[in-house]
């Protein structure tokens, strides 16, 4: 039962009712039918026991012509039998059924005075079961029973015939309480559905809390997601923060060890093993708190990442080309890494010049594109210069690792980044980022 | 060449030191952040080497005040964070340049001999007086295409002279410029030094301005 849906169990429960109820209305109904029916037959009995009685003389003789007069009103239908028995002896219908005492004392000494009213009687013929009336009239020489008898099926085929549409009408009563009930469950349970789809949303990112504007029963359950969501997000920060302390921590010891260390030495190389992992380690723990919902206005970022340029590089022009109020949806810090990065590697390989332009895509997207009239690089080692690490050894800042944190760390904002020939004459990388509203 | 080499780190501080002065540079080391910004107030330096997270006070609150007291000397920020957020802060407060730890020692030196040089309004990295050559770029010295050999103290006044040739250097700052803080300084010294260095590179081209200083001449003089 435990690990039944909710549904399940649900569906089972008002499957249960609706049968107890209608059962208890079929049995109801049958007993209805049964009683209406045994009485109709039970007048047509009366009936002849009253010609029965009437052909009855004070002393309990039979008026034989009397009787022969009126026989025809007595039933003659295959199982409908009748019977005089009195103290001058007994007529009627030839094999009549046996019939049980209605009770002990009726035939005995303890017999209660007639006359006594008519009552049912059951028993049994050679064809089968009968039902029975008796009446018992007091005469001059003693009580005389008069007995009529009708086969039980003149009762059961009636109730059979009424059972056939009644038990079609439960059942189809029956499918539509579980339809409904099935209805009413997918309704009910609705917005639990979409509290599992908001729920959805906070893994992947897209989204910090659940609507708490939900049902009253869930009200509850969504707050505490919500605790529980905040809870999350602060164990993600402090582990975020851990790991970048650690490696931050590493970086002096290791500087240190640099510097004692002779430059060709394999220690050194280990060392340098060290500072990858390092870097590695910072690269992800920040990836860990991306936050999609950020909006960063592009142009006072990228001012401040080419006034560093300018500074580093003082023989190479920069040129921004950037609408003011044209917003990217990436943590401003996030966004200088990613623009310094860039630009610096432009700034190192370009000959006299650098550009930054963007512009709006679609209204989902923003163009940004670093362009340099430095060498570029030629369409086939495009590939290779994005794999992580591959020149992490070469040149004094780790040449071309750059490129591969950024295309990194755009991918975690839902951007792209592709390298392509400049119109400046060297390489142009161009950023497809998520529009900031 | 002297640095204000700023650095709280016990075993790092020494270690950039010991490597600074291998490349003959003078070098002040300081671990505390108030006492950084008073040398670098205080003292002569061609450059100094600042890590951002102190005790006492932050390297970017010692830039700012620096630059807000009119202290123009080249700044190399050597820190462990290499975020470009704060990259950018950094050049905000005031930062010539920017280089995270760990790092080369061949970089570092060679950043700080661009910022000096360039402190010094020289564009291109070789710097030529008469047969005399400085590369910039490696510290090396070269008479008539020749490496020259010189002694750290030799390298620091000759370094000097050379970045701002044809001008007179009062004797003073050159003092202050060639000595550590700390060094016990023999005021005949100097002129020790450059009795070697006029023997190495021709007397003619040092030149002693009586009462003022020392100049560096690169025009052809007569023998």
């Amino acid at each position: 039962m435990k690990r039944r849906s909710l549904r399940a169990r649900m569906m089972l429960l008002s499957a249960l009712a609706t049968l107890a109820a209608l059962g208890l209305a079929g049995w109801t109904m049958t007993g209805v039918i049964a009683r209406v029916v045994t009485g109709g037959v039970d007048q047509r009995l009366d009936a002849q026991l009253a010609v029965l009685a009437s052909v009855v003389r004070d002393d309990g003789s039979v008026d034989r012509a009397r009787l022969a007069a009126r026989q025809g009103s007595l039933a003659a239908g295959p199982g409908w039998r009748w019977r005089i028995a009195g103290p001058r002896g007994t007529i009627g219908s030839p094999d009549f059924p046996t019939l049980r005492t209605p009770f002990p004392g009726h035939a005995g000494a303890e017999a209660p005075p007639p006359p006594l009213p008519p009552a049912p009687l059951d028993g049994e013929d050679a064809k089968g079961r009968v039902h029975a009336r008796q009446l018992v009239l007091a005469s001059e020489a003693g009580p005389v029973t008069l007995t009529a008898s009708a086969p039980a099926r003149v009762i059961g085929q009636p109730i059979r015939d009424a059972l056939v549409p009644l038990a079609t009408a439960i059942v189809v009563l029956a499918l539509i309480f579980a339809l409904a009930a099935w209805v009413q469950l997918r309704f009910a349970l609705r917005p639990l559905a979409a509290l599992v789809a908001q729920i959805g949303a906070i893994r992947r990112g897209e989204r910090a809390t659940v609507d708490e504007d939900q049902p009253a029963e869930l009200q509850p359950l969504a707050a505490e997601l919500n605790a529980l969501a905040a809870a999350n997000a602060a164990t993600l920060a402090a582990a975020r923060q851990s790991a970048a302390n650690l490696a931050h921590a590493l970086k002096t010891p290791v500087a240190t060890l640099a510097l004692t260390l002779a430059p060709d030495s394999p220690a050194a190389a280990q060392l340098r093993r060290i500072e990858g992992v390092i870097r590695h380690t910072l690269a992800r723990a920040r990836a860990v708190a991306v936050n999609r919902r950020a909006s960063t206005d592009i142009a006072p970022i990228a001012a401040d990442v080419a006034r560093v340029i300018g500074t580093l590089h003082p023989t190479i022009t920069t040129r921004l080309a950037i609408p003011p109020d044209l917003r990217v949806a990436i943590d401003a810090h996030d966004l200088a890494e990613i623009l310094g990065n860039l630009l610096e590697n432009a700034a190192r390989h370009a000959r006299t010049a650098t550009l930054v332009t963007a512009d709006t895509e679609s209204p989902e997207r923003i163009r940004v594109t670093i362009d340099d009239d430095g060498p570029g690089i030629p369409a086939e080692r495009r590939e290779q210069v994005l794999q992580p690490g591959v020149r992490l050894d070469e040149g004094p800042s780790g040449d071309g690792f750059g490129l591969a944190i950024v295309r990194d760390l755009l991918a975690l904002y839902g951007g792209q980044m592709a390298l392509g020939d400049s119109p400046l004459g060297g390489l142009r990388v161009l950023l497809h980022c998520p529009s900031g509203r | 060449m002297r640095i204000l080499l700023v650095e709280d780190d016990a075993d790092l501080g020494p270690a950039i030191a010991r490597a600074l002065r291998a490349e003959h540079c003078a070098v002040d080391l300081a671990a505390d952040g108030i006492d950084a910004q008073h040398l670098g107030e205080t003292e002569a330096y061609d450059a100094a080497v600042l890590d951002l997270g102190l005790p006492s006070r932050t390297g970017a609150e010692i830039l700012t005040a620096w630059r807000a007291g009119g202290r123009t000397l080249p700044v190399l920020v050597l820190t462990a964070r290499e975020a470009w957020a704060d990259k950018v802060a950094a050049f905000k407060a005031g930062a010539d340049d920017y280089l995270t730890k760990p790092f080369r020692v061949e970089e570092l030196m060679m950043r700080l001999r661009a910022l000096v040089r360039r402190a010094a309004g020289h564009a291109q990295t070789r710097i030529v007086c008469g047969p005399l050559a400085f590369e910039s770029h490696t510290g090396q010295f070269e008479l008539d295409g020749l490496p020259l050999k010189l002694t750290a103290f030799e390298w620091r006044v000759l370094s000097q002279l050379i970045l701002r040739r044809e001008v007179v250097i009062e004797r003073l700052e050159l003092l202050e410029r060639v000595y550590e803080g700390d060094a016990d300084v023999d005021s005949n010294s100097l002129e020790v030094i450059i009795g070697r260095l006029r023997r190495k590179i021709g007397a003619e081209r040092i030149e002693t301005v009586r009462g003022r200083g020392y100049r560096l001449t690169c025009g052809e003089q007569p023998a």
